[in-house]
């Protein structure tokens, strides 16, 4: 019981971290239609900045702010710049796009920054851990789980209350009508890659403090994020939430679970089985949990 | 100039090539590519041999992708397959190139069937990051088995030629005062393999189902209305384009004859394939040569320039390849859709409505 609790804190840590990630691809693709392959990046940049940053003498708390807005900013530049020229064009083409801008980026963090792995640095002692129902959680664990649950109460207040929030929503349901209404589009899109650069800054942070280490492979979690969208369905932010969690969670029971009874055959099978699952699950509901159905016409 | 000859009787439609100046064009790109290795430095031998790898390769995406519009980022799952197959029965069990060829190529060909059911109940980005979960699944596969695969620590891929013959052929060969080494041996051989994909690809374009696959690509809902099998359509797609895909990973073993599994079966790998068949232009067999070839010259040439550049000489030769790399295709995507060949198409209609502009 004591180990399931250990795995099922540190697996909540790790999916409220891939929630992070997974919102922020719901947030732009339902704003712009745009599956974007970069979001790993702004992961690593927001980690990399981070250190930096705190390095630099600047206070935890204020280097944490600056990362995600600059991290947001870089994102709404991005978007400005090699995106708006390719609204409505295949998602196929922007997908491309945003795989070469990705890899652009990695090689301008390794240009800037190098690849050696460093630590995080936290405002606490990175060691310390806490006793939950007799399970010991690592205080960054718990500090993950705590940040993105905040994050998430600030996001629904957003998206149901605020002026740019109703207007995302209508952008995300009719871009056309929503643009006849007088709704800035073109606003809409920026503060959503802005929305979704940040997020990706906060997981980054908080992935560089989880497993403890950034390197130059921290944008690999974008892609491990991936079953998390998809069976969240891509336009659903409640399901990218859920999704997340869930597939933390479930990674890191199978880690501890379902690895030792594959042989040689488990070894880091926990890295794809939440891709197994996904597979399988997509077969019964092709657009996800909460996805829209698309109906097709002629 | 001459236009385009009037396409009078039902031959002229069915001809491969249908003008004077293309039946040119190929006779004498066919006399290059046969006495390019003759005359060539070692380096460049190496990079034709690699041209035509990714001609091979980027046939079989072209197919899936561009004839058929179904997004694959597995394109390293199937490379990976090909390669390892020629790995493991030439290195552990002696088998010759020309039975690898065919072998590789079934065994691609069985698991990109495997994806098709998921390819008729998913579409687009769902299906793009279904086949990324193969490329996870292939390299987990490969990396559980290290006996066979050898692990981590990678695998060679000897090419064995004939029953008899060591990796190295001893028989001597001379083709106009110049003896054939084995790297050129393979040349011709690769030659002759990326040839017979081109040819497939051209005329599967033309035939019944070559015809299917665009309607899919086009609009799938309404090929399914018009008759056309879709689900069958895509099943063919999968299964030829991994079959190439088989093909080309042998080859790409044999030409790097050594194989890990980090660099084979790797999201980057598909992504080469994807940059291949955007630079050269989607959806047109010309596209695959003319990328495969503007990818491996100009890859090789933005090696040795670029790093004169202050900032990017710190890069190693593999960033500053993939750096390249992102801006021309990022560059091709928003200036010129259509490729290479789009430019080629406007050049030739300029001057074929010379003096006037259209």
């Amino acid at each position: 019981m004591q180990t399931f609790l250990q795995l099922f804190f540190s697996g909540l840590a790790l999916g409220s971290i891939y929630a992070l990630v997974a919102l922020g691809f719901v947030v732009i693709y339902r704003a712009s239609q745009v599956f974007n392959f970069a979001h790993g990046e702004f992961v690593m940049l927001g980690a990399f900045l981070m250190i930096s940053l705190v390095r630099g003498g600047m206070w935890w708390i204020v280097a944490l702010g600056v990362t995600m807005a600059v991290t947001g900013g870089v994102g709404m530049g991005i978007e400005r710049v090699v995106l708006r020229p390719m609204i409505g064009r295949p998602v196929f083409v922007t997908v491309i796009v945003t795989i070469f801008v990705g890899a652009l980026m990695r090689v301008a963090i390794n240009v800037i920054w190098g690849v050696g792995e460093r630590g995080m640095p936290t405002p606490w002692d990175t060691t310390s851990v806490m006793e939950i129902l007799g399970a010991r959680v690592l205080y960054n664990s718990v500090a993950a789980i705590l940040a993105t649950g905040l994050v998430l109460v600030g996001f629904y207040l957003l998206f149901q209350r605020s002026r740019i929030g109703i207007g995302m929503r209508a952008t995300a349901s009719d871009q056309e009508v929503a643009l006849g209404l007088g709704i800035p589009v073109g606003r809409v899109f920026a503060f959503s890659w802005f929305l979704a650069g940040s997020l990706a800054a906060l997981a980054g942070v908080f992935l560089g403090m989880f497993p403890r280490i950034v390197d130059g492979n921290i944008w690999l979690i974008a892609l491990a994020a991936f079953p998390a969208v998809l069976i969240g369905g891509l336009e659903s932010p409640l399901g990218a939430v859920i999704g997340g969690l869930a597939l933390g969670v479930v990674q890191l029971l199978a880690q501890g679970y379902v690895n030792p009874l594959l042989g040689a055959f488990g070894n880091n099978f926990h890295q794809v089985f939440p891709y197994v699952i996904m597979i399988g699950f997509l077969m019964f509901r092709p657009y996800g949990l909460f996805g829209t159905r698309e109906v097709e016409r002629i | 100039m001459p236009t385009k000859p009037l396409s009078i009787r039902y031959e002229d439609d069915l001809r491969l090539l249908s003008s004077r100046w293309r039946q040119a064009g190929v006779v004498l790109l066919v006399l290059f590519a046969l006495l390019f290795p003759l005359r060539a430095s070692s380096l460049w031998l190496t990079l034709g041999s690699e041209i035509l790898v990714f001609v091979v390769g980027g046939v079989g995406l072209m197919i899936l992708t561009g004839f058929t519009g179904q997004i694959s980022l597995g394109h390293a799952a199937f490379i990976g397959i090909g390669g390892y197959t020629a790995a493991i029965l030439g290195g552990t069990y002696g088998v010759p190139f020309w039975v690898i060829v065919p072998v590789a190529g079934v065994l691609s060909a069985a698991v990109g069937l495997a994806v098709g059911p998921f390819a008729l109940r998913l579409k687009g980005l769902y299906l793009a990051i279904v086949t990324l979960g193969l490329v996870f699944l292939v390299a987990h596969v490969l990396r559980s088995f290290p006996e066979l695969t050898g692990g981590l620590s990678g695998i060679s891929v000897p090419m064995l030629w004939w029953f008899d013959g060591p990796t190295v052929s001893t028989a001597q060969f001379e083709l106009l005062g110049t003896p054939l080494s084995s790297a050129i041996q393979k040349y011709y051989i690769f030659l002759v393999l990326a040839v017979i994909a081109v040819l497939f690809a051209t005329n599967l374009r033309r035939s019944h189902t070559g015809r299917s696959m665009a309607a899919v690509r086009d609009r799938d809902v309404a090929a399914a209305v018009m008759g056309v099998d879709v689900a069958r359509t895509k099943y063919v797609a999968f299964g030829v384009s991994s079959f190439l895909a088989g093909v080309a990973g042998a080859m790409f073993g044999w030409e790097a004859q050594f194989l890990t599994i980090d660099a084979t079966v790797n999201l980057l790998v598909s992504i080469e394939y994807i940059a291949i068949i955007v630079i050269g232009g989607i959806g047109t067999v010309v596209g695959a040569v003319l990328g495969a070839i503007a990818f491996v010259v100009l890859g090789q040439l933005a090696d040795a320039f670029l790093g004169e550049l202050p900032l990017l000489s710190e890069l190693s030769s593999a960033q500053r390849r993939n750096t390249f790399q992102a801006i021309l295709v990022a560059v091709f995507l928003i200036v010129e859709p259509f490729g290479l060949f789009g430019i080629w198409m406007r050049i030739k209609f300029y001057f074929m409505a010379w003096p006037f502009r259209y």
